[in-house]
């Protein structure tokens, strides 16, 4: 495990390591084998892609599980309806999963997003409401109540450390962004910590991949609005910090060669090249995504484990992201080369 | 004709000053009116290219934003664009356009208007806010023309009445009531010669 957490980018081909079969999981494993065949097929989604306008493309789901009501397809009320979705998926996945501190992992992620809402409503004296996502391992009515006593140690310990992080990064020159910086990097620490903690390989792997694919978008971003910060890289990753900064010096021509020798050569590349001539992430984030589906779909080669559970998880949230861009895109009438770009070849 | 007109010679003439006073106020209220028309045609030309860049600056921004909102996580878009970091003044000043006050709008901004970290969010916000940041200067620049040409288009309508009506009413009305005058003062005139006349003959007789 600790030779993994020390792991470089050069140790593995294309994907790192996803751990062994753990019997436990036999039953949720055949459970979400199941559940897998009936994701949207990449046909269906090119179908709505290309589809005239958002009730064809609308229509094209009614036979499945996204099959919206006739009457009322408003788009609050297609938002709601794929967080019911996601809630639903989310849910699932706690009953499935045997190692509840697997599922008290994956729900931090609500917790740090609504701590990102909660500090900068802090910070900015807003009042803090209770509009956070339910899906947290922290209720709403909590954060209120610790934010508003500023009494943190009702919090996790993780959740604490954030909170005093991003305070004091806020405080350094009140810069709001700081307090995102400070939270997402607690957050990939934390994410590791647990993974090693766990001892789980495959949880090590994704998260250290999730950090490198962040920091990747983050070098094109930061390039994009030629922004001098260097300081805004998550530890952690595969990929050294060092040759993310060097890629921010580089040209657009010139930063796939800096990641030849990794796995995310290809990724940056095409990434650079759709940036430069189309001054759009969006090829950029269709590589990201497609990559991590891809390391999520070597679990099929576990044949029970908390792998394939969380791999679903992961791809079942990643589909709803797409149903939701596709609707919102043909409710918007956006060009369908957009659509398609995003999607993928 | 002007009513409950005294016809004297002293009114005669105080009617020709006023019909003066109104062709020369209806020569300098017509070459406004043409100065106005003007500068109304010339604003409308630079508005015509700026509202086409503008609409399709904010269509992209809309779209682009369309599809950084559909990329993300709810609570994640709601968590970056909660707190604003640009801070915006606008601030008028007005100019005289032909006696016409027109705004001039400046702006000041401050701040960057990337708000957010990097991890929960799009670059498609990125680039949807850095469009709707460049399209702000044409969109005030667009805001600023579009009233001055409102109110030249006001002042321009309210100008041609003007003109009209002393052209079509003032000036044939005070013309109309000259020629009664005239007339009136002639008809007295022919009657003190033909009562001298008679007196003449009455005399001689």
């Amino acid at each position: 495990m600790a030779e993994l957490a020390e792991q470089s980018v050069t140790d593995f081909f294309t994907y790192p390591p996803i751990g062994g079969d753990d019997w436990r999981y036999t039953f949720a494993t055949a459970y979400v084998r199941a559940l897998e065949t009936q994701l949207l097929s990449r046909a269906t989604l090119l179908d709505m892609a290309n589809a005239e306008n958002f009730e064809r493309a609308a229509d094209l789901l009614s036979a499945g599980e996204y099959a919206l009501p006739q009457a009322n397809r408003s788009v609050a009320e297609l938002e709601n309806f794929l967080r019911n979705k996601r809630s639903a998926v989310r849910k699932m996945f706690s009953s499935l999963m045997v190692d509840e501190p697997i599922v008290t992992l994956f729900r931090t992620r609500d917790d740090f997003a609504n701590m990102r809402l909660a500090i900068r409503r802090t910070v900015t004296e807003r009042p803090l409401g209770t509009d956070y996502s339910d899906d947290g391992n922290v209720s709403a009515e909590l954060f209120e109540e610790v934010f508003e006593q500023e009494n943190y140690s009702l919090f996790p310990d993780y959740m604490a450390e954030a909170v005093e992080r991003a305070v004091l990064a806020y405080y350094q020159n009140k810069d709001i962004r700081r307090i995102d910086y400070a939270i997402d990097s607690v957050q990939a620490e934390y994410n590791i910590r647990e993974a090693h903690r766990l001892e789980n390989i495959f949880l090590l792997g994704f998260f250290r991949i999730q950090i490198d694919l962040t920091n990747i978008r983050t070098m094109f971003r930061l390039k994009f609005t030629e922004s001098d910060r260097r300081d805004v890289f998550l530890q952690g990753g595969f990929v050294e910090p060092d040759r993310l900064k060097h890629g921010l010096d580089l040209d657009y021509d010139a930063v796939g060669q800096l990641f030849f020798a990794t796995p995310y050569h290809r990724l940056v590349e095409t990434g650079a090249a759709y940036l430069l001539s189309d001054k759009s992430f969006l090829r950029t984030e269709q590589q990201c995504e497609d990559f991590l589906i891809g390391f999520l779909k070597t679990t099929n080669q576990i044949t029970a484990g908390p792998q394939p559970v969380i791999a679903y998880l992961l791809m079942k949230e990643n589909e709803i992201r797409t149903v939701r861009l596709l609707l919102t895109a043909k409710r918007n009438s956006l060009d369908t080369k957009l659509i398609l770009d995003r999607l993928g070849e | 004709m002007l009513a409950n007109v005294n016809a004297t010679r002293m009114e005669l003439l105080q009617l020709r000053r006023r019909v003066t006073l109104a062709s020369r106020g209806h020569r300098l209220l017509s070459e406004k009116r043409d100065e106005i028309s003007r500068q109304l045609i010339k604003i409308a030309r630079d508005i015509q290219p700026l509202r086409k860049k503008v609409e399709k600056e904010l269509l992209e921004t809309f779209r682009r934003f369309m599809l950084a909102r559909a990329l993300m996580e709810p609570e994640d878009v709601k968590a970056a664009l909660e707190v604003p970091t640009k801070k915006f003044t606008l601030a008028v000043e007005f100019a005289s356009v032909m006696n016409v006050k027109v705004p001039h709008l400046l702006k000041e901004m401050a701040g960057e208007i990337i708000c957010y970290g990097f991890t929960a969010t799009s670059g498609e916000l990125d680039v949807a806010l850095l469009a709707l940041e460049r399209a702000f200067d044409d969109l005030i620049g667009l805001a600023e023309k579009e009233k001055q040409a409102r109110l030249l288009a006001t002042e321009l309508n309210m100008t041609r009445r003007r003109v009209n009506v002393l052209e079509h009413v003032v000036i044939p009305e005070l013309q109309g009531t000259i020629r009664f005058i005239y007339d009136k003062l002639a008809e007295a005139e022919r009657d003190n010669t033909t009562r001298l006349m008679k007196i003449a003959d009455i005399i001689r007789a």
